[in-house]
């Protein structure tokens, strides 16, 4: 095609060819095959750009709700399995199942003493990014680190796994922890508003994140604040009624 | 196709559009079940099937917001087929055990094999702008991203600080470019035009 049969197709498009130049527009889209194929695409390739771009963040927001109701359905049925027939892929169960109980351990030695404390609350479970990206270096080091409590290192793969996907609201919750854990709050009140602030659900947990930095920071006042907005019925509303309790 | 009538089951096409997490848990109660087990009978696992159901609901999604897609079977049948090709396409990439089952008299309805079909002909398009996008040069790049987002021509020559009629043309040529790019893709002759 030459450079006019493009800028024809745009005008097209825009609905700004006249009277005259749309007949023959048509005429040629009906006899000239290989004009009707460049225009095909053409147009496809105009309605992809519209969508990806114009749409960008209700396509980010769509793929983070969605990312959080598969994990709800899966997570189930990745357990049943497990009891089945153990799999080498999701070892990390059993390693959350020991940390529940370290939780709990956790509550009942340190409840004796005073306010609460950060530490009584942030046995936060290990994160499994490998099961999917089997091949990436950045995930597995991420999940290591993470894992291994060594935040600095993580935040160090978070950011590299950002660069290349910075919508991951997944590793941008993850970073949050990572940052509260080494004291980098303003850059962790950054992220978790962020987050708080979209409509996915995600935001539940950078809310119990960020009340756990205010916390740690012994900002009780603003850690109670974001903790009354934790809804029933969300993953850790039980525990912010709880930290809520021994605050007031 | 626009003669035939809407399946009622177009409320899960338009709720993925929309985002509405009802419509989407619905989807998994209702219909992830099946794949699940389809899956796991054909040499998957349930991660397997978490991430083959994960994809064909964001092409779901693609489609549908780009007003493309008009259900006129059941959404059971149309989806049950896309995850099911799209689960074979990945066991013969990486060449794992044979396929036992085949599950397609299951599906005599047509309108669903064409539906899904056409679904993954959008899936293979949108994969190949994509792959030609990044092959643009940065100026062509921009141009796009600030037409698209900014809707306003004028803006955009405004914020490019260039004139409204250069922007006009250099749009098309951009866009004109990205059209050879794909015909000159290896990929290009699955892609149905």
């Amino acid at each position: 095609m030459e450079e006019q049969d493009y800028i024809q197709f745009e005008a097209f498009l825009a609905g700004n060819l006249s009277k005259d130049d749309l007949v023959a527009f048509n005429d040629r889209l009906h006899s000239d095959a290989q004009f009707k194929e460049a225009f095909e695409i053409f147009k496809d390739l105009n309605s992809n750009l519209e969508h990806q771009i114009a749409n960008e963040r209700e396509i980010f927001d769509f793929k983070a709700n969605l990312d959080v109701i598969s994990s709800q359905h899966f997570n189930a049925i990745h357990d049943e399995d497990i009891i089945i027939k153990p799999n080498p892929k999701s070892n990390f169960y059993k390693y959350a199942v020991a940390a529940s109980v370290v939780i709990l351990l956790g509550f009942f030695v340190f409840n004796q003493f005073g306010g609460p404390k950060y530490e009584e609350y942030n046995n936060f479970d290990p994160i499994s990014l490998t099961v999917r990206s089997t091949d990436n270096t950045n995930f597995s080091k991420a999940e290591q680190s993470f894992n291994n409590k060594n935040y600095e290192e993580a935040i160090r793969a978070f950011n590299a796994i950002l660069e290349d996907d910075f919508t991951n609201l997944e590793i941008q919750l993850y970073k949050g922890i990572a940052l509260v854990e080494t004291n980098q709050f303003e850059e962790a009140d950054i992220v978790l508003n962020k987050i708080m602030n979209g409509n996915t659900a995600y935001r539940n947990k950078a809310k119990w994140i960020l009340a756990l930095s205010y916390l740690k920071q012994d900002n009780t006042s603003e850690s109670i604040k974001i903790l009354k907005t934790i809804p029933k019925g969300t993953e850790d509303y039980v525990s912010a009624q709880k930290l809520l309790m021994e605050l007031d | 196709m626009s003669e035939k009538k809407l399946h009622d089951d177009q409320k899960y096409i338009d709720g993925l559009a929309e985002n509405n997490t009802f419509i989407i848990k619905a989807i998994y109660e209702k219909f992830a079940p099946k794949i699940i087990n389809y899956i796991k009978q054909n040499s998957g696992d349930a991660y397997d099937a978490q991430d083959v159901i994960q994809e064909t609901i964001i092409t779901i999604y693609n489609q549908a917001k780009q007003n493309k897609l008009q259900l006129t079977c059941p959404f059971d049948a149309y989806f049950f087929l896309l995850c099911k090709r799209k689960w074979l396409n990945q066991l013969k990439k990486s060449n794992r055990k044979e396929v036992t089952i085949d599950d397609d008299v299951l599906y005599k309805d047509d309108d669903a094999q064409v539906l899904s079909f056409e679904t993954s002909i959008f899936e293979h398009k949108q994969a190949l702008f994509d792959e030609v996008f990044l092959q643009l040069g940065d100026a062509c790049k921009d141009l796009l991203k600030a037409t698209f987002k900014i809707k306003s021509m004028e803006d955009v020559a405004k914020s490019l600080n260039i004139t409204y009629a250069y922007a006009r043309k250099k749009k098309s040529l951009c866009i004109g470019q990205l059209t050879k790019l794909v015909q000159a893709s290896p990929k290009f002759n699955r892609l149905n035009y």
